[in-house]
């Protein structure tokens, strides 16, 4: 009886430790290798973008290819340093590299919703501290051409079947839309797939991109 | 177990731990390194996309 308990007690500690080094593993591991990818994104992007640096910047067009980089996204509330490069695509695949730009919907800059899907956790964490955007809150994305600074106009809570935050005009199927906008989603509470929360904003101003600069 | 195992182990004191620890390092470079990669996309967990 002893022995039994002992060893029923033993796995439930060797279990335990395992569930532990998961969630670690998900936090930071998933990150690791993230952090990889984003690192060389960001050369591949300033390689590329410093050969286009003659050329007319309004008229540079964006390449998008599944999985690989086309733009920077900076949200200052979320620390100086805080900087992803969004990949087209939003599979998991996708995701793993870095937050995804949902296929179909606008450019940056672009008349429509610019929507950009992101981990909560696994994966850097990119979109963590989402739900601590506020109104007038600044998201910047730089592509080839220019700089696109947004501002936050609310925050939605939404279930996950909610696929209306991507049309053009979120919550809006059939409307034309007039203005440039962004959508920020990432899973909500964190962990879970539950809910959805999305976070609008938009186009508050754009800027040439300078010279090299990002 | 843990019991068994170690009695399993061969050598001394310093012997036994050395292979220990090994052990362990071994198991946890297994999980992390194989197992928890194949297991993530497998949990539904964290799915950030609407309709997905």
């Amino acid at each position: 009886m002893r022995t039994v308990l002992r060893v029923f007690g033993e796995c439930c500690l060797t279990a335990g430790g395992i569930v532990l080094l998961f969630v670690a593993y998900l936090l930071w591991g998933t990150g690791l290798t993230t952090s990889a990818h984003q690192h060389a994104f960001a050369t591949q992007l300033q390689r590329q973008w410093g050969t286009h640096r003659d050329a007319n910047p309004v008229t540079t067009r964006l390449h998008l290819v599944t999985g690989q980089p086309f733009a920077f996204i900076r949200i200052p509330r979320f620390g100086r340093t805080w900087r992803f490069a969004i990949v087209q695509g939003t599979s998991l695949a996708q995701l793993a590299l870095g937050p995804g730009h949902v296929p179909g919907t606008a450019l940056p800059g672009q008349v429509g919703n610019f929507a950009v899907a992101a981990h909560r956790v696994t994966a850097g964490n990119p979109f963590y501290n989402l739900n601590e955007l506020r109104p007038g809150d600044r998201v910047t994305i730089i592509t080839a051409a220019a700089t696109y600074t947004y501002q936050v106009t609310h925050t939605e809570l939404v279930l996950p079947g909610d696929i209306a935050v991507l049309d053009p005009v979120p919550g809006h199927p059939r409307q034309h839309p007039h203005e440039a906008m962004i959508t920020l989603i990432t899973c909500d509470p964190p962990w879970t797939g539950t809910h959805r929360i999305i976070v609008f904003g938009s186009l508050d101003a754009q800027a040439p991109r300078p010279g090299g600069k990002n | 177990m843990y019991q068994w195992l170690w009695h399993r182990l061969p050598g001394g004191t310093t012997t036994k731990a050395a292979c220990a620890a090994i052990l362990a390092i071994a198991m946890v470079a297994l999980l992390w390194f194989i197992v928890f990669p194949w297991i993530t996309p497998q949990v539904p967990l964290d799915h950030v996309m609407p309709g997905g």
